[in-house]
């Protein structure tokens, strides 16, 4: 059967997850088209890191169903950044090792590392980083290569876990309107959860609400013109971006 | 120097084995070491060996308990052999996943591990005899007695273990270093780590029935950790650590059998000043560079 380009490349079917016995989330269920910015917003402790590990594969889903379209998302074209690198600083490494280990998984020839290297620092702003020690980067340096780690499988799919905490705000500008330019260009569909609702709000196609074990879903102008996300983030209306769509929702009210 | 080199090559008839022994363990150790180190789990070394030495002690216990031949293969060094390493397998697998559900750190686990598997080693060949003396010369070393078997063992699992790191350094280092992110690359990290703590554990286990205690454990970790403060890399670190090894241990050799000390313990002495050594220029570098 042919495959339409919008075909969904993730689908959740009625997803339940859980940490042993702890139901986390429940009744999960929504899919992610090439080329959308999905973020997945919620309080803390509300699931939304469970919900990224489900789709990644990291927890076993207890019920239901998560299809990933392998053959326009093989594993190997996901990149995952996480929240902070585990990597110890007590260790030596420079850059170029950090990063390559993202190619863990994938085919790539040797000969061609250097290549992919190269793009993926310069993707992120750290062209001829390579021989750099990775402890004498600073913290912006050090997300940057966490997402030069992921880019560096050249993905399809990239599913970000709050990257941009810590980071000073022309920093979160950077790393978004970098992924912003790449999705633009068709070559990545996001998957982002934050914590940062004005930046969410401002570049999300898509919005992921994740909320008493529930998670509502949907294009972004319908989730923000609903009562029930106003009433969940209430600071939301404060901020420049939330300000027009509150008063869009008082118009259509 | 020359005198010394010279009388060291006079004893290589007498002693060959036992230096090829000594210097397959320390080069093997040194390799595997360096997960241990990037792992930040110094002390697991010290708890894997005393496990396989209650290996050995079990087994001693075992043919004193039922009587067994002398010249059977349940008194003979390749049963104390399987002991060992099935110990330190154990003691692997324990310390790498044991803790985790129940809300443990590893530090207690491994300390847990190391005080019970050194009390009933003692308790086990206390009433053995030779029992006692052979688990004492285990916890103090010494690589004098090893055999044309041992070394032929103890070389291949040197190759072996250098041919899958090399062909597996990307994926072990990830697991190692970054589980998360491993797991998110497809990788199926329990298996990985697994095979890591099997690998860890039978290489510990055939070091440890020939070179004792203080040298697998010391050989384990002071190389890695020497390298470490001399390479960018931590690819440069397994390159790095082997050599370093081979070079300490080589000359401590030559050195005991000058001054008649034991080897295992001039080896141990001269890696830890190495590494003190590395401590203060790294010291002394910083100081300079405020």
């Amino acid at each position: 059967m042919a495959r339409d380009a919008q075909d969904p490349l993730v689908r959740l079917r009625d997803v339940a997850l859980s940490y042993g016995r702890q139901p986390v989330l429940d009744g999960v269920s929504f899919a992610i088209r090439p080329g959308e910015f999905w973020f997945v917003l919620g309080p803390n402790g509300s699931g939304k890191s469970t919900l990224l590990k489900g789709i990644l594969g990291m927890l076993p889903v207890r019920g239901g169903e998560v299809s990933i379209d392998a053959a326009r998302v093989p594993r190997e074209r996901i990149g995952f950044v996480p929240q902070r690198g585990e990597f110890k600083d007590t260790l030596p490494t420079t850059v170029r090792e950090f990063v390559t280990l993202g190619l863990v998984g994938c085919r790539v020839q040797k000969s061609d590392e250097p290549r992919h290297l190269a793009w993926a620092l310069e993707r992120v702003g750290l062209a001829g980083f390579e021989r750099r020690d990775y402890a004498a980067l600073s913290f912006g340096q050090r997300q940057r290569t966490l997402l030069a780690r992921a880019l560096i499988r050249r993905p399809s799919l990239i599913v970000l876990d709050e990257p941009t905490s810590g980071l000073d705000p022309q920093a979160q500008r950077d790393f978004l309107g970098m992924l912003a330019e790449m999705t633009r260009a068709g070559q990545l569909t996001v998957l982002f959860v934050t914590h940062q609702l004005p930046m969410a709000i401002e570049c999300a196609t898509h919005l992921a609400v994740v909320h008493g074990g529930r998670v509502r879903t949907g294009e972004r102008r319908e989730i923000v013109a609903s009562r029930e996300f106003w009433e969940l983030f209430p600071a939301a209306l404060d901020s420049p971006a939330g300000a027009p769509a509150a008063a869009g929702e008082a118009a259509a009210t | 120097m020359s005198d010394m080199i010279r009388e060291f090559i006079d004893s290589w008839f007498l002693f060959s084995n036992s230096y090829i022994a000594g210097w397959c363990i320390a080069a093997m150790l040194a390799l595997i070491g360096v997960i241990v180190v990037a792992r930040d789990q110094i002390f697991i070394g010290a708890a894997i060996s005393q496990s396989a030495t209650c290996g050995i002690a079990l087994g001693l216990w075992l043919a004193n308990a039922f009587a067994l031949a002398e010249d059977s293969w349940w008194t003979s060094r390749a049963f104390h052999g399987v002991m060992s390493g099935t110990f330190a397998v154990l003691a692997a697998l324990l310390t790498s996943f044991a803790g985790r559900s129940w809300r443990e750190t590893h530090e207690s686990i491994t300390g847990w591990l190391f005080l019970f598997t050194g009390g009933a080693s003692i308790l086990l060949v206390a009433h053995t005899p030779h029992g006692l003396e052979e688990v004492h010369r285990l916890m103090a070393s010494s690589i004098i007695g090893a055999t044309m078997e041992d070394t032929i063992v103890l070389a291949s699992a040197l190759a072996l273990s250098a041919f899958v790191l090399w062909r597996s350094y990307r994926p072990v280092l990830l697991v190692v270093t970054d589980p998360e992110m491993a797991r998110a690359n497809g990788l199926r990290v329990p298996l990985w780590e697994a095979g890591i703590a099997i690998g860890i554990g039978l290489l510990i286990g055939l070091a440890l029935r020939v070179s004792g205690m203080t040298y697998t454990f010391a050989c384990l970790v002071l190389p890695a950790l020497i390298a470490k403060h001399m390479c960018r890399e931590i690819r440069g670190v397994f390159l790095a650590a082997p050599p370093l090894a081979l070079v300490a241990s080589f000359l401590a050799f030559l050195l005991a059998h000058r001054y008649d000390a034991p080897p295992a313990q001039v080896t141990v002495v001269l890696l830890s000043l190495a590494l003190a050594a590395v401590w203060l220029v790294r010291f002394a570098r910083g100081m300079l560079s405020r």
